[in-house]
């Protein structure tokens, strides 16, 4: 598993080097957002060990009739996260050389993974966005304060705008990265909000797990 | 080891197929092997597979179960010639059908065109749910059990072929009620792995198992990850 992370900071390390500033800020000076309180910590925190829940199915618009090819609708262009201040255009990103993911170069960006879904076609619809940099919070520091039911708007390349609600949150480990559960195809209109979190690697300059949170279209 | 029991059961099908290729006389001796989920990936690829993308072999469009969709993610370690699967089929009906050694392939073709299979997959089954899923990972050389030209239709295929043009290949699932394809879907290219989206250490939680702001509701990916984390706890 070590040589496996490796291979995946190695695309890290270039991008901190090269968006690198001073010193990490203070993170009380980031971008949180006007007084946006922080719930305590309370809810169990699902760890390593498999969830494991069945459950009744989430709370989704139904699908439709017939299965809307992203190609189909138009792309997403700007998302904004009332609850925690965030507004943000969407640069595309794509699969770097390596088959990982592409990250934003700009830490104060968003990123639209182009090659999956969009707001009104199948799922899922990822965006991509640092936690922080070298240089203070980014513009995803905030992510993990969210709560079931804020809002997320995204804004599509045809001026409208297509809201959802946040239904939960997961926190994987990047070794256990579960593509099928994030990346795979699914007829639901859903977000997923992508960024890093857990404990942080000094000798590697990276975190070492990611978190998720999801969001389900709204009416 | 709880995976073990469950790899056998899927593989049943894998491994009988062994006996099917010697019946057929394809004449190669080496079929794929179920093996452990690979520590890292080259490539990874999803499909949304439709009933209205069902071509047959004639290249006839063949509308294939109304309603019915498949979610298949393969992710692929091209050096060591493993593809992991993972498939859940919803609105499929049972019994599978295919000429194959199974009714679950990956073929190569264009979007809207036919083409052989050149992996069978273990078919999807019922999770209790009344979904149809599949997972576990496979080592090459595959074969089909299906002919062309007298040699078997997954030889001289190799998993590089389809990180080169993934839009050339498409994965369905046949049934008897609709054996040209009951879903199909092109693959089209994901990322794999965790993404490096942080770099500063400012955000640092501690440790993997931190609470997280009071989210309560359904952990959203909880069914879909399911399988997944369900492989991961019985991987050595």
């Amino acid at each position: 598993m070590r040589s496996g992370r490796v291979s995946l900071l190695a695309g890290c390390l270039a991008l901190a080097l090269s968006g690198c500033g001073g010193p990490a800020a203070d993170p009380s000076s980031g971008p949180r957002g006007a007084g946006s309180p922080a719930a305590s910590p309370s809810a169990p925190m699902p760890g390593p060990a498999p969830l494991a829940v069945p459950g009744p199915a989430p709370l989704t618009v139904p699908g439709p009739a017939a299965v809307v090819d992203p190609a189909d609708v138009p792309a997403p262009v700007s998302v904004a996260i009332p609850a925690i201040g965030v507004v943000s255009a969407l640069p595309e990103l794509g699969v770097a050389p390596d088959g990982t993911a592409e990250v934003p170069v700009d830490f104060d960006l968003a990123g639209w993974f182009s090659g999956g879904g969009r707001p009104g076609s199948r799922g899922p619809t990822v965006l991509l966005g640092h936690v922080d940099s070298t240089a203070g919070p980014a513009v995803f520091y905030a992510l993990r304060e969210l709560v079931p039911g804020n809002v997320v708007e995204v804004t599509v390349a045809d001026g409208s705008t297509a809201r959802y609600a946040v239904t939960g949150a997961e926190q994987f480990a990047k070794d256990e990265f579960p593509t099928a559960a994030v990346f795979g195809a699914t007829t639901d209109d859903v977000i997923r909000l992508v960024t890093c979190t857990g404990a942080f690697d000094r000798g590697a300059r990276s975190y070492v797990d990611n978190l998720v949170v999801t969001a389900e279209r709204l009416a | 080891m709880p995976r073990l029991r469950s790899s056998l059961a899927r593989t049943a099908v894998v491994a009988g197929a062994a006996g099917a290729v010697a019946l057929t006389g394809a004449g190669s001796a080496s079929a794929e092997t179920e093996v452990a989920e690979p520590a890292t990936f080259t490539s990874a690829y999803t499909a949304m597979a439709t009933p209205d993308m069902v071509i047959n072999n004639d290249g006839v469009a063949t509308p294939g179960q109304p309603g019915a969709t498949g979610s298949f993610m393969y992710r692929i370690n091209s050096d060591l010639e493993v593809i992991c699967y993972d498939i859940t089929l919803t609105g499929v009906t049972p019994p599978y059908q295919s000429p194959a050694k199974t009714a679950t392939h990956i073929h190569q073709g264009a979007a809207g065109e036919a083409g052989p299979p050149r992996i069978a997959l273990p078919d999807p089954e019922d999770d209790g749910s009344g979904k149809l899923v599949s997972s576990g990972c496979l080592q090459g050389p595959f074969t089909t059990g299906v002919l062309a030209n007298g040699a078997d239709t997954g030889t001289g295929f190799t998993l590089a072929q389809i990180e080169a043009d993934p839009s050339a290949f498409f994965t369905d699932s046949h049934t008897s009620a609709f054996a040209a394809g009951a879903v199909r879907g092109q693959l089209t290219q994901v990322p794999v792995g965790g993404v490096e989206t942080g770099a500063g250490g400012t955000a640092d939680t501690g440790s993997s198992t931190a609470p997280l702001a009071a989210l309560g509701g359904t952990a959203a990916l909880a069914g879909a990850a399911a399988v997944a984390l369900r492989r991961r706890a019985g991987r050595a």
